[in-house]
């Protein structure tokens, strides 16, 4: 079973994408999701991995997601893992920056469950043709 | 390559009440008559638990029990229809009905029958006086199989 | 299957509530920090960065109105965070004004009704007209010697931060710091804290260069007006490398030169347990910040409750007391049948078992209890914005908003407090004028104080304004007929003030102004009542006025005394009953056309419940032997005429449903077992109801005592 970090601060957010990716396993098959409330939550969890798929936030305080997709593609377990990102609309820079360091894909906000299932579902594709 | 995600605009759910062409009434009797309200307004059926009177409250109530630990407020169908009183039978049940306030509220009726299912052509609208309050409180008359239901508007009873 | 939306929905209610708070919070400090005409520019960023979220959330989760705002209010704020506006005390109150505004819409979208909330659309249109046009500039960070690497992972947001600090002159320096994956959550939130006082940290980035798989290297990019060494003295330890980013020199520039990080003196990052054990050893030394203020968001150490789910718990809590009564029943029988040692073991069971209810029970109640800021926050937006209405200088303190009380009580809170200050400021503080001429400062002061006294939560609203007129009060109850005028003349000072307590009273004269003193503190008093709180005034004239609310801290679970009436079983909170006395029917006088006893010499007034209930009279001798129950709530008493005495219980208080609510003397009901209900009453308002008219005449000892 493919196992997703979804790293994002606001809680209702975390419960949305959760939501999203477990509700309707014959879109993605059946997913473990797991939630990292911030930057540091998701550098506490990556060494449990390997992960599948990271989706993450591109704005949070402290560490943001431009910092958390460096590091990912830095570390030796998540080189080539499949990242997807979360921006708001107005921010085409910080999604052009996620690409350069090495993001996957980007979703804007707001999105439906669908559109996440479907990038989720390519992602986990790719991630697999990979290996 | 990258993929372009376009995005759409969430919109709010709305739940959009069961307008279906058969509508499902809970038939139940009260000093004699049989009477039905919206299935999907009752929440549980009970055997009256001791219900304790409550002083100073409107005689429409006939006071509060418990319900697995939820206090419920217990109407008096019959005094708020205005009809004929009767003892309580062991038949009498109470209906648990959740109102806008969030409110949990009790009707006692003296028994229940079943439920039955009706469509818009079997309801009549409520033209004809039943005697005393009811009027008000009538959605229409259902004949299903040839039974005579008065129909109740759960709403504005509750709302007395 | 269930949308996303749907389930998610309650968390976005919850959390979109908590942005909302703490965007209210931020734009009152906004507006202090205006006042003293220091604008603290961190303040205007985190209210973006609020409605940004709120924003984001609301577009996700369907609430288009709310999105539109945000959106609005987003753009206002960019510009003022930007500079390109200036904050004024009027686009603060519209900013104001979209706090309200977003209250109402949530709770709109909650309910899920149709509204087209009009107020909305004009307010979208007043923030537009807001707007300033944009002015793009180029980022100045190229002037520092900033690893190209650490420029660009920097958001949008990072650098217009980096880019103000650098702009208001402040310097730049990267702390290289080592932590341990398992304690960094700990140590990073002290390292913050101690950051926080020498400047701002723009961001947090992983260098992925750790020497240990359990440890991590973070760089933090920090500004400060600090000098270097100020910073190693008070940041630096054995884990952290602080240096300066200084600015490009011209020949580095000329050259065209990516800069890189100077490698100064660099420290051999000590091995994890090491910089573990190192690190417990500073810790230990330094004296640590007793409360971090609020803990990292990976560390939750807060769980967000649904308030139903604990009355779940004290439902089940509120029956094991009813087991453990019967336990106690039990083990007495046994007893009283010849088996001692069996009585005694399950008797020395029962106290372990009562021991543990008590400390679950407590446990409980404590998860109930919310800071009373959580309302003062309201009411201190609502002293803003009367001020402003009113064209009068209100200088708001706020003293004791952690203390703690029953979130639903909470709840109730805020409309009767709400009240009181409108009065406050209203009636209360004079116009400018006045006030200098009578040698107050012009700004008038409400001071709201809350704090624990007991079994009890005490809140003051008191106002240094021209105090209630007394005389005027007095004659305005003559005129309408409340006081007889040959009772006036002996009234204390106390019941002259208690009289703006009685319905239709108002010193103002208009007899429907809600804000007149008369007309709405009843309903103040008759809502604080049916908290089970009692609230007492005092005036000085000229000088000012002091309102005291005593609640009880928690209507969740109380010790009662049950009692029986005829077939009747009632409860009555043992915080309002001082003793309980047996009652023969003997001693009685009529005082007043009111039934009164004396008791040890003072008087006290009775009242019989099955009469004032209306509860059929059971057939009992004259003689038979009853109770007196003395209630008693503030200084006043009443003597409640029971027939027979059951017992103390602890008990769960219901609320009484709202089809209820026009039935006035109970506090709600309680299970009393075997899925039996009593009727609780409410002690502060049987004595109410009997003693209404006798604070207005006065109650003496006459000659046919």
């Amino acid at each position: 079973m493919p196992r997703i970090l979804v790293v994002e601060d606001s809680y209702s957010m975390r419960a949305f994408v959760r939501s999203a990716l477990e509700s309707d396993p014959t879109a993605i098959g059946e997913v473990e999701v797991v939630e990292a409330a911030s930057g540091f939550d998701a550098l506490r969890l990556l060494p449990r991995g390997p992960y599948d798929l990271v989706i993450t936030d591109i704005n949070m305080p402290d560490i943001n997601g431009l910092e958390l997709v460096q590091f990912i593609r830095k570390s030796e377990m998540h080189k080539t893992t499949p990242v997807l990102l979360i921006s708001t609309q107005s921010s085409e820079r910080d999604r052009e920056r996620g690409l350069s360091l090495g993001a996957d894909a980007y979703l804007t906000k707001p999105f439906t469950p669908e559109l996440l299932r479907q990038e989720t579902a390519r992602q986990l594709a790719r991630g697999r043709e990979q290996v | 390559m990258v993929d372009l995600v376009r995005t759409r605009e969430g919109r709010l759910a709305r739940r959009v009440a069961e307008r279906g062409p058969v509508r499902e009434f809970l038939a139940f009797v009260l000093a004699g008559e049989l009477y039905g309200v919206e299935l999907t307004r009752i929440r549980e059926i009970l055997s009256p638990p001791p219900i304790t009177i409550v002083p100073r409250a409107s005689s429409d109530v006939i006071g509060v029990c418990s319900v697995r630990g939820l206090l419920v407020t217990v109407l008096d169908l019959r005094r708020r229809l205005d009809l004929e009183e009767a003892p309580a039978s062991r038949r009498s049940r109470i209906l648990l009905t959740e109102v806008e306030s969030g409110e949990v509220l009790g009707l006692y009726v003296d028994e229940v029958r079943q439920v039955m299912r009706l469509t818009e052509n079997e309801i009549e609208p409520a033209n004809a006086v039943l005697g005393g309050d009811v009027s008000e409180h009538v959605l229409g008359i259902g004949r299903p199989a040839g039974v005579v239901l008065i129909l109740l508007d759960l709403k504005s009873i509750v709302a007395g | 299957m269930v949308e996303p939306t749907d389930k998610a929905r309650e968390e976005f209610f919850s959390e979109a509530q908590e942005i909302i708070e703490t965007l209210s919070r931020n734009l009152l400090a906004l507006d202090g920090s205006l006042k003293e005409g220091a604008l603290d520019p961190s303040l205007v960023n985190e209210a973006f960065r609020a409605v940004h979220t709120l924003k984001g959330l609301a577009g996700l989760f369907g609430a288009l109105k709310m999105g539109q705002l945000a959106h609005r209010l987003e753009d206002v704020l960019d510009d003022l965070r930007l500079g390109r506006m200036e904050l004024s005390a009027d686009t603060l109150d519209v900013l104001f004004r979209a706090v309200e505004v977003f209250g109402q819409i949530l709770a709109v979208e909650r309910r899920q009704v149709e509204d087209p909330l009009t107020s909305v659309d004009e307010l979208i249109d007043q923030l537009s007209a807001l707007g300033a046009g944009a002015a793009h500039r180029p980022s100045p960070a190229v002037d520092y010697e900033l690893d190209p690497a650490m420029l660009a992972v920097l958001t949008e947001y990072e650098e217009h931060r980096l880019r103000t600090n650098i702009e208001q002159g402040l310097r730049l320096y990267r702390l290289r710091v080592q932590f341990d994956l398992a304690t960094i959550d700990k140590a990073l939130e002290e390292m913050k804290e101690r950051a926080k006082r020498h400047g701002e940290i723009i961001t947090y980035l992983p260098t992925g260069e750790a020497t240990s798989p359990d440890a991590i290297e973070l760089d933090l990019l920090m500004a400060s007006r600090d000098d270097l060494a100020t910073l190693i003295g008070s940041l630096g330890a054995d884990n952290v490398v602080i240096e300066e980013i200084p600015r490009r020199t011209r020949a580095s520039i000329a050259a065209g030169a990516p800069s890189l990080f100077p490698r100064g003196t660099s420290i051999v990052p000590p091995a994890p347990e090491e910089a573990a054990s190192l690190a417990a050893e500073a810790e230990a030394e330094r004296a640590a910040p007793a409360e971090a203020a609020g803990s990292l968001r990976s560390v939750t150490q807060t769980v967000r409750v649904d308030i139903r789910k604990l009355d779940l718990l004290m439902n089940i809590v509120g029956e094991l007391a009813i087991v453990r009564g019967q336990l106690g029943r039990v083990t007495d029988r046994v007893r009283s049948e010849g088996q001692r040692q069996l009585a005694a073991e399950l008797q020395r069971l029962n106290r372990s078992f009562e021991r543990r209810l008590s400390e679950m029970q407590d446990g409980i109640l404590e998860v109930r209890m919310v800071p009373l800021g959580q309302v003062f926050d309201r009411l201190a937006r609502v002293v803003r914005q009367i001020s402003r209405e009113l064209t009068k200088e209100i200088r708001l303190v706020i003293t004791g908003a952690e203390t703690e009380i029953d979130k639903l009580i909470v709840e109730e809170l805020s409309d009767p407090l709400m009240h009181m200050i409108r009065n406050a400021i209203d009636h209360g503080i004079e116009p400018s004028e006045q006030r200098k001429r009578v040698g107050k400062p012009l700004a008038g002061t409400i001071a709201l104080n809350a704090f624990q006294k007991g079994n009890h939560v005490m809140i003051e609203i008191e106002d240094d304004g021209k105090g209630i007129d007394e005389q005027g009060l007095l004659q305005k109850a003559i005129q309408i007929g409340k006081v007889e005028a040959g009772v006036a003349r002996e009234l204390t000072r106390d019941e002259i003030l208690a009289l703006i307590f009685v319905p239709g009273l108002s010193t103002k004269g208009e007899a429907g102004d809600i804000s007149g003193r008369g007309v709405g503190m009843d309903i103040v008093k008759t809502n604080i009542g049916k908290l089970g709180g009692v609230i007492d005034v005092h005036s000085e004239q000229g000088i000012g006025t002091k309102m005291t609310i005593t609640l009880p801290i928690t209507l969740a679970i109380v010790s009662a005394l049950i009692v029986h009436v005829g077939e009747h079983t009632f409860a009555l909170p043992l915080a309002s009953v001082s003793e309980a006395i047996t009652f023969d029917g003997t001693g009685v006088r009529v005082v007043d056309g009111r039934e009164v006893m004396t008791l040890r010499g003072s008087t006290l007034p009775l009242c019989r419940l099955d009469r004032l209930l209306g509860l059929r009279d059971a057939m009992r001798s004259p003689r038979q032997r009853r109770f007196v129950v003395v209630a008693s709530l503030g200084n006043r008493r009443l003597g409640v005429v029971v027939d027979h005495l059951v017992g103390q219980q602890d008990i769960v208080i219901k609320p009484l449903g709202k089809s209820l609510s026009s039935v006035r003397g109970f506090a709600g009901a309680t299970e009393l077992g075997d899925q039996r209900v009593g009727l609780v009453l409410d002690a502060g308002a049987l004595i109410e109801e009997v003693l209404a008219g006798v604070e207005l005449r006065r109650e003496g000892v006459r000659a046919h005592g």
